[in-house]
């Protein structure tokens, strides 16, 4: 067996009083595939942060390729041949691919000018390495986001790394897309790098891992063989204990839908969609990242134009839906991205939750009632079990949970007919997770059509009563509520899974490259 | 009592600034004498406040949405002129005083109210940067003030229309009390509306404000629409005092415009600051602006003081910044 | 693998208007086609270019500076004042007046740079607080006296007049200012230190992403004071060639007309978002706003319709590529405001 290329010894780091590493020791060899398993704030980055030099550990030594360091700064990480490509990628949207490759070398050599011949020569250079074709002049903004994936390995590659840490690489990618990713980062592995794959995807896991280390609240909970878990196991581990979610049955007798899509279609993201949704409906909607799951929810609220088929509410036709339109008919979005598209991060919690009913607070001249707000705040704080100090904290002190509780009370406070609701639960932690279960299933019952959108398997299964499976666009399957109460959960996952990945067209693999 | 100290507490800022007008106001009184307030010097602020407050409003609603409006001054020229040109009977000839003055502010304010309309349209369905949108508009608006004046000066008005520019109800300046009065509308449009609230979140997440369907685009080309009628406003107010009307009129009053809403608390990025701050600083700004008449400071010194207190502000306020990003940390930790 | 263009959209549209343009100049007036017209507008567009070379580098990097007019004015000023009242005869001397002021904008720029830097406000607000500074320190401490025609150093004048080549036309000798010298030479560097350089990647880098500079180990600070200063020493070199060329020093010269640099170069492409610019797109930028200054006349037209046009094509022109972007952004559901 080799030493290494990192090895942590009782590496410790704490912020104000909380430990975020607790004696972690692990060792990463040359020619393996690590995966770094673990639910948000369980301590993954906090170590990448810290091997790679950006944080300072309190205790513990780092051992790279033989040499113990207390203190490491990024440059000695760096040259000792560990790179980490963080999730935003750090890339530089309108320089080129060859640029963005070899920036970071030309950069950390001494020379002041700068050598294009050698910036390209760098670049095919690591292009060959993964045996990926790419157009050199394109810039990061015209490519994909799986070239700019490339890319980011690339340049890891150009500055010889031994070990490249990755950052949940695979989430904005496309079924195929990971794929093709994933046979490189397998590639790599042959050629004797060591790859750390953090991923909460579990079946990404199991398909490339040879080690699974499994992180929990700072410490390492175990260090596994990929072959000796399976998922069920795996996500015991990262849990803590074995989370079963209530498993929602509609129990509403009314049976006139709230929306109805009839062969709804979007160039470029989805063709075809027919669906109905009844109040009671919990109506799931998953695939893959690319199936159009996302752009289909955008367009029923209205931010994303379909361009044929039909969209009715309650048996009237909506023709050009907006925003402001869709929410006076009752419908309600809650956006994939809470920091971006959900939260006024630095007003308070009553205005957060106010700002999607301002109508209805407003009286005569515009006048905007605070005493009804404030009401309306209490309620929905209530409501939504919002831990907070008082209604006039900024939403950016609060957790993660509580912000996102009091995202979808802003939407629950007008009383929407139907809520579209997506990823609600993303980068958030199990014990909000349960309660948010508990807030859409409630609701659901109390006549609310939900549209639940979610590439989350099993959150899928537990709170929706009927699922429609999306594939690149299109509409492959739906299970309606007999077959779902028919099949054991188990079963079920494993068929949602197969349709998900279905792939309609075999086409390009590997090296296909380019633009698509 | 209880009520000051409860008002001391919670906007802790805005009675700084508060103290800090008093400060000027005090200290000028004793440099300069018993001639700083003489009630001659009173009215003739009240004259001059609201051609500039009117630009620094304008200014910090575009702050409040997180955007800068840098064709103010010109639009506000720009329906100066354009009103002009049918007060000086120019354009309608042969008609009754009255109705000439009539049509000439409705042609201020309707030009006004389009140049801000243009703006909104940038902005809201080109996505233009405001600064750019308003960069553009700014040399467009001068265009086409000199194109039609060719440099010159309009004069000529009617006798009311000077006379209203001139009047005084209570001895109080009437176009200062349009001024005050605008300025509570606008403050009680952004302390208490659901238009003002609007406002307030747009500035501070314009994606969110997007996805909770609060119409950005009818609310970015109302604001700006609101600018343009206080640009108007203002240009109507400048040809009343000086009674002609030419290009670069006010031209000072962008910068000062700036300086009065960032003085007052108006964060540029968006989001924050009230009426009441900009009203503040307008005062201080005034009364300075007074003293330097009295000591006859050239407009090379005033234009080196106001940078210096442009710039020493936005230290001053990054330095508190800073000290109340500590405190909050230590209250962090603890 | 496919080669970009060396001229992008923007470019080609900028082209075609200065052909269409020149040709309707033309049928009007047959007199527009011209060396000396030519040669005019190279003369006349010295300063801006040089400005604009400036201030587009800023703007690549990610800020904005408003105060180079005031910086250029403080350098020539400052240089007139030194050239005339220094009772040395030896002083008088052109290599003497652009060292003098070029230090002076590089001590601003460097005052810009540290004040953008670390103020952490948008650099528009600041540097219009450093112009206002700048213009007014020149004014009530060093100077608000008008320095005319016959006042002004013999090297200046010396320069406006001095020719690169003649050529014989039917109507007598046309020549080259020796404006288009520092023009030339500024655009070459700027090219240079853009394309060649590592701080010219640097400089790009930042203005594509801070954090993503950071991570590479490019010191912001570091690339913001080479900018501001780079700018203020361009301002510099632009102030004395103003003097030269217009023959005299108001005091209030040549401020106020920052914004409509900054549109030329946004004309030419120049994203104020930072990361993207060529010098082709500012270079024909200048290009345009110069022939329109110079060429009205050509069309029956006063100089009093130069910012009509050049406000009306600048609105047409940043909502066209602005709405491009939009549209893209939002089939890529990015939602930007």
């Amino acid at each position: 067996m080799s030493r290494g290329i990192l090895t942590a010894k009782n590496l410790g780091k704490s912020f104000g009083g909380i430990h975020a590493l607790k004696e972690i020791n692990l060792t990463i060899h040359e020619n393996e595939i690590h995966c770094f398993a673990g639910m948000n704030g369980s301590g993954k980055s906090t170590f990448i942060k810290c091997v790679s030099g950006i944080y300072e550990p309190d205790c513990g030594e780092i051992i790279l390729n033989g040499k113990t360091y207390s203190h490491l700064t990024p440059q000695e990480a760096i040259s000792e041949g560990i790179q980490v490509i963080y999730q935003d990628l750090s890339l530089f949207p309108h320089l080129t691919i060859a640029e963005n490759i070899a920036i970071n070398k030309i950069m950390n050599q001494g020379k002041r000018l700068v050598n294009w011949k050698e910036i390209y020569s760098v670049a095919s250079a690591q292009l060959e390495k993964i045996g990926v074709e790419m157009d050199l002049n394109d810039t990061i903004q015209e490519s994909t986001m799986a070239n700019c994936q490339l890319t980011a390995i690339c340049r890891a590659l150009a500055m010889d790394a031994k070990l490249i840490f990755m950052d949940e690489p695979t989430t904005a990618l496309t079924a195929r897309e990971v794929k093709r990713l994933l046979a490189v980062v397998m590639d790599l592995k042959k050629k004797g790098y060591a790859i750390v794959f953090i991923s909460h995807k579990l079946d990404e896991i199991f398909d490339v891992a040879d080690k699974i280390t499994v992180f929990r609240d700072g410490q390492i909970v175990g260090n596994f063989e990929s072959s000796s878990l399976d998922k069920k196991k795996l996500t015991q581990y990262m849990t803590g204990s074995e989370v079963e979610y209530h498993r929602y049955v509609r129990t509403c007798r009314e049976d006139t839908p709230v929306l109805t899509v009839d062969h709804l279609s979007q160039k470029d993201n989805y063709t075809d969609i027919s669906f109905s949704v009844r109040p009671g409906d919990i109506l799931g909607l998953t695939g893959l990242l690319g199936s159009g799951r996302t752009e289909l929810g955008l367009t029923l609220f209205g931010l994303n134009q379909h361009t044929s088929g039909t969209i009715m509410l309650e048996g009237k036709e909506i023709k050009r839906p907006t925003p402001e339109f869709m929410r006076k008919q009752g419908v309600g979005l809650l956006p994939e991205n809470r920091s971006v598209q959900g939260l006024f991060a630095g007003k308070s919690i009553r205005q957060n939750l106010s700002s999607a009913s301002l109508s209805e607070l407003t009286g005569r001249l515009g006048i905007l009632d605070v005493k009804k707000e404030e009401q309306l705040a209490e309620k929905m704080i209530a409501d939504m079990n919002v831990k907070a100090a008082s209604m006039e904290a900024p939403v950016e002190t609060l957790s993660g949970g509580n912000q996102q509780k009091t995202v979808i009370g802003k939407w629950i406070a007008g009383n929407p007919r139907l809520f579209i609701m997506d990823a609600p639960t993303v980068g958030i932690d199990v014990g909000s997770k349960a309660e948010i279960y508990d807030k859409i299933q409630y609701y659901a019952s109390k006549g609310m059509a939900i549209l639940l959108i979610s590439d989350e398997i099993e959150e899928i299964i537990c709170n929706c009563n009927r699922i429609l499976v999306m594939a690149q666009g299109k509409q492959v399957a739906m299970i309606e509520e007999e077959e779902r109460l028919a099949t054991d959960p188990a079963l079920l996952e494993e068929k949602i899974m197969r349709l998900m990945s279905e792939e309609k067209r075999p086409d390009d693999e590997l090296g296909a490259g380019g633009v698509s | 009592m209880s009520k000051l100290k409860k008002w001391i507490r919670e906007d802790s800022s805005l009675f700084a600034l508060f103290l800090l007008f008093l400060a000027v106001a005090i200290g000028l009184r004793l440099a300069v004498g018993k001639s700083m307030y003489t009630p001659e010097r009173m009215l003739l602020m009240g004259y001059q406040v609201p051609e500039f407050g009117l630009i620094a409003l304008g200014m910090t609603f575009s702050f409040l949405l997180g955007g800068i409006d840098l064709s103010l001054v010109a639009n506000a020229n720009l329906s100066g002129i354009l009103g002009a040109y049918v007060l000086s009977g120019a354009w309608f000839t042969g008609m009754p005083a009255q109705a000439v003055v009539f049509i000439g502010i409705c042609t201020a304010l309707f030009a006004a109210v389009a140049g801000g309309l243009l703006n909104g349209i940038m902005i809201a369905k080109f996505s233009v940067p405001p600064m750019i949108a308003t960069l553009a508009t700014m040399t467009f608006y001068n265009g086409i003030a000199m194109a039609l004046t060719g440099g010159g000066s309009l004069t000529g008005f009617p006798e009311i229309f000077i006379r209203f520019g001139t009047a005084r109800l209570a001895g109080i300046p009437v176009i200062f009390l349009i001024f005050i009065v605008v300025t509570l509308i606008l403050g009680l449009i952004l302390a208490k509306t659901g238009l003002g609230r609007k406002i307030y979140l747009y500035g501070e997440n314009p994606i969110a404000t997007r996805f909770s369907a609060i119409g950005n685009e009818r609310l970015i080309i109302l604001v700006f629409c609101l600018n343009g009628l206080l640009a108007g406003l203002s240009g109507l107010t400048i040809i009343s005092r000086v009674t002609t009307a030419k290009v670069g009129y006010g031209d000072a009053y962008l910068v000062q415009a700036m300086l009065v809403a960032i003085i007052g608390g108006v964060s540029p990025s968006g989001g924050r600051g009230k009426i009441s701050g900009v009203m503040i600083a307008i005062a201080t700004i005034q009364v300075l602006s007074s003293a330097f008449t009295i000591w006859q400071l050239s407009p090379y010194n005033r234009k080196l003081i106001w940078g210096f207190v442009l710039i020493f502000v936005i230290f001053v306020n990054h330095l508190i910044g800073i000290r109340s990003r500590r405190k909050e940390k230590r209250a962090a930790q603890n | 693998m496919k080669r970009k263009g060396f001229i992008n959209r923007t470019e080609g549209f900028l082209i075609g208007i200065i052909f269409l343009y020149c040709a309707a100049v033309t049928i009007v007036n047959p007199a527009f086609l011209s060396f000396e017209t030519l040669f005019d507008i190279l003369r006349s567009s010295a300063v801006t270019m040089i400005m604009a070379a400036g201030i587009m580098v800023v703007i690549i990097s990610g800020g904005i500076d408003v105060s180079f007019t005031a910086v250029a004015l403080f350098g020539a000023y400052v240089t007139t004042k030194i050239l005339t009242e220094a009772q040395a005869p030896w002083i008088d001397h052109l290599g003497i007046a652009f060292l003098c002021a070029v230090t002076m904008g590089v001590l601003w720029g460097l005052f810009n740079a540290v004040l953008v830097h670390k103020l952490k406000l948008p650099a528009f607000i600041i540097t219009l607080g450093t112009q206002n500074l700048i213009f007014g320190i020149m004014t009530t401490f060093i100077g608000s006296k008008t320095y005319g025609a016959a006042a002004i150093p013999k090297a200046f004048s010396r320069f406006a007049s001095a020719q690169i080549f003649q050529i014989e036309t039917g109507t007598g000798k046309v020549g080259v200012s020796c404006f288009v010298i520092p023009m030339i030479l500024v655009l070459a560097l700027t090219w240079f230190i853009m394309y060649k350089t590592k701080m010219g990647r640097s400089i790009f880098a930042l203005g594509n992403s801070e954090s993503a500079a950071r991570r590479i180990g490019i010191d912001p600070f570091r690339v913001r004071l080479f900018v501001y200063a780079y700018m203020g020493a361009l301002a510099g070199v632009a102030g004395i060639v103003y003097v030269s060329q217009v023959k005299c020093m108001y005091p209030n010269a040549l401020v106020g007309d920052e914004l409509s640099v900054i549109a030329a170069a946004v004309i030419g492409g120049t994203k104020l978002s930072g990361g993207q610019g060529k010098l082709l797109g500012a270079f024909l930028g200048v290009m345009i706003v110069h022939l329109l200054n110079n060429t009205l006349i050509f069309l029956g037209l006063s100089s009093s319709w130069n910012n009509f046009f050049v406000g009306a094509l600048m609105i047409v022109s940043v909502s066209v590529t602005a709405y491009q972007e939009r549209i893209k952004n939002r089939r890529h559901f990015i939602f930007t405001e």
